[in-house]
């Protein structure tokens, strides 16, 4: 029995297909030329990506956003609060958190069929927005959050990036939370701790770790840590990324005044 | 993650207990005790390695506690043509058997079984725990692990337990010993079957020895030059990591919930430490899960404490594994010769 590949809904391409190899891509890690042991190409070591952020861009949802940090792209929307679908009673509100990636959105076409990668992205997601809803005013309901993933460069600056987008769009929806979320990466290449890695730098290091926290109450929602770092780098990645959090909060602060302000 | 629901009543007077002074346990334990563990490696004769672990049996009735089954299974895998890298690779799955969640529906056991198979997969499949050995031809063949776990049943504490039964199923596996071969062919037209001793089923060449069009200058396959002897151990496997999760509810943090503490505790740390002989110790991997909220200074302190209470059981476990080749091996070996 054909399983796995057959998919009744689309039109299905041959079964096995090879991206094409470009000779000129042979020998090259990645289109800018960097490498390993080379300082990094066009930003300091604790910069980040700069980030675009636009609220209110699905008029369709109950709030939305849209982030874009140089090559990742994320788009995310908030439905809710509306009614449970289940009939047990939660005396909590329910989150619900999907994340879909774009078939085009990775180097290797990813099947249009929801896999084990989006799974562990909205688990992330999930983790790092709990602690701030204030879900217990919402007995009975769900907020569902759908997040897109156009374009991805760097899983880990995905999740940050889509946590952010996802504050930014409960916040548009009125949501009533404690604080918003702002999330951001960080790896270590070498003796140095880089922010915000995009793929090439994150395939390079030895350990990436992702912090998510509410610099309104400065507390911490989110740490997920992958790779080998000794704990004393860890406890840095954390503090480096605490700071850099603080300075996107008000970033997303200014994205979501400027749309209260238009509408 | 917690499976199991309870009531306000009984989590207020769980958390209350736990916040006492001294702190109260429904079993009497400690706050930072373990259950007995025991452990049994080479459960599954077929595998390339195994291990059974159990925490909190209770003893007497001969069920309970959280068990996971661990097994290995090397594969040989075409990196030309096939899904195979340079180097191997290592591929984890967690399955939950149905009866250790009779409460909750396929789907949600489904997701529950892919959230226990990605930490452990991206935790154990990082380039920087990659054993050296598990290589066989370069740019032709190579091994894949495949490390799958099974949880039988569960009465809490199932990560500590899976990466447990994870390194020591990885301890015991042991890799079998290839020899590369060339073909050769015979000039005269016919082949000389001295020159080939390919083991039949290890043959994955399309190529038939009998084609003498085919010149292969360099080595095009491998033979196991001993079919009975299991092979060399894994490499690395000082490195393989354990995992302690703390369970925190301020001010105190406990270890080793069982399932009824583990739905009472609004946040969870997992820490997977890894403590490679000569060297300091390394995190290999860190999660938070639950609703509850901690700032950066908490955070610090609890890493600390629970690199220390990883060392401890690093060591127990290490001097458990040793004990566990002796038995199998060298006691094995004077019983038999005894008899």
């Amino acid at each position: 029995m054909a399983q796995s590949n057959f998919d009744r809904r689309r039109i299905n391409g041959p079964e096995e297909s090879f991206p094409p190899t470009f000779e000129d891509d042979e020998g090259e890690p990645s289109s800018l030329g960097w490498r390993l042991g080379q300082p990094r190409q066009g930003r300091a070591a604790s910069d980040i990506r700069p980030i675009f952020l636009k609220a209110g861009l699905i008029t369709q949802a109950n709030g939305s956003a849209y982030i874009e940090t140089q090559r990742s792209k994320i788009a995310c929307a908030v439905y809710g609060p509306r009614q449970s679908k289940s009939t047990v009673y939660s005396e909590n509100g329910r989150l619900n958190v999907e994340v879909k990636f774009a078939p085009f959105s990775c180097t290797r076409r990813k099947v249009p069929i929801r896999d084990a990668e989006d799974r562990s992205v909205a688990v992330q997601i999930h983790q790092a927005l709990l602690p701030s809803i204030r879900l217990e005013l919402l007995p009975k309901s769900t907020i569902d959050i759908f997040i897109t993933i156009i374009e991805n460069d760097g899983i880990d600056g995905c999740i940050a990036a889509g946590s952010v987008a996802a504050s930014t769009a409960l916040a548009d929806a009125g949501i009533e939370m404690l604080g918003l979320v702002i999330a951001c990466s960080a790896c270590t290449i070498g003796k140095e701790i880089w922010l915000d890695p995009n793929n090439d730098e994150a395939q390079a290091s030895s350990g990436t770790l992702i912090y998510a926290s509410m610099p309104a109450l400065g507390t911490v929602t989110n740490v997920s840590q992958n790779g080998r770092l000794t704990p004393d780098e860890a406890i840095r990645c954390m503090e480096a990324c605490q700071e850099r959090c603080i300075d996107i909060h008000a970033v997303v602060a200014e994205a979501l005044l400027e749309n209260a302000q238009q509408s | 993650m917690a499976t199991v629901t309870i009531s306000k009543a009984e989590r207020s007077y769980i958390q209350t207990s736990l916040q006492a002074k001294p702190p109260l346990r429904a079993d009497g334990r400690a706050l930072l005790d373990y259950r007995t563990v025991l452990l049994e490696t080479g459960v599954a004769p077929l595998a390339n390695g195994s291990a059974k672990l159990n925490i909190g049996k209770t003893s007497g009735e001969g069920g309970g506690g959280t068990e996971i089954l661990a097994a290995t299974k090397l594969e040989v895998e075409d990196i030309e043509n096939g899904e195979g890298v340079e180097g191997g690779r290592i591929s984890c799955s967690v399955t939950c058997s149905p009866s250790a969640y009779p409460h909750i529906s396929s789907n949600a056991l489904d997701d529950l079984q892919y959230d226990y198979t990605t930490i452990l997969q991206q935790t154990l499949s990082h380039p920087t725990l990659h054993p050296p050995n598990l290589g066989i031809l370069p740019k032709k063949r190579s091994w894949l692990l495949s490390l799958d776990l099974v949880v039988v049943s569960d009465s809490g504490n199932v990560f500590d337990a899976l990466f447990m039964a994870a390194r020591a199923a990885l301890w015991d596996t042991k890799v079998p010993r290839t020899r590369p071969v060339q073909y050769r062919a015979n000039p005269s037209g016919r082949s000389s079957g001295d020159n080939m001793q390919v083991d039949q089923e290890n043959d994955q060449e399309t190529t038939s020895g009998f084609d003498t069009r085919q010149m292969a200058a360099t080595a095009a396959d491998f033979e196991l030059p001993d079919y009975w002897d299991e092979g060399e151990t894994l490499g690395g496997r000082e490195k393989w990591p354990v995992c302690v999760t703390l369970n925190i509810l301020p001010p105190v943090h406990f270890l080793d919930a069982n399932v009824h503490e583990e739905a009472s505790v609004p946040l969870r740390l997992l820490l997977a430490f890894s403590f490679p002989p000569n060297s300091s110790a390394n995190l290999q991997a860190m999660r938070l899960l639950g609703p509850g909220e901690l700032d950066l200074a908490q955070m610090k302190s609890l890493i600390a404490y629970g690199q220390k209470y990883a060392k401890d059981l690093f060591t127990a476990l290490e001097v458990k594994l040793r004990e566990e080749d002796t038995r199998r091996n060298v006691k094995a070996r004077t019983r038999f010769a005894a008899r």
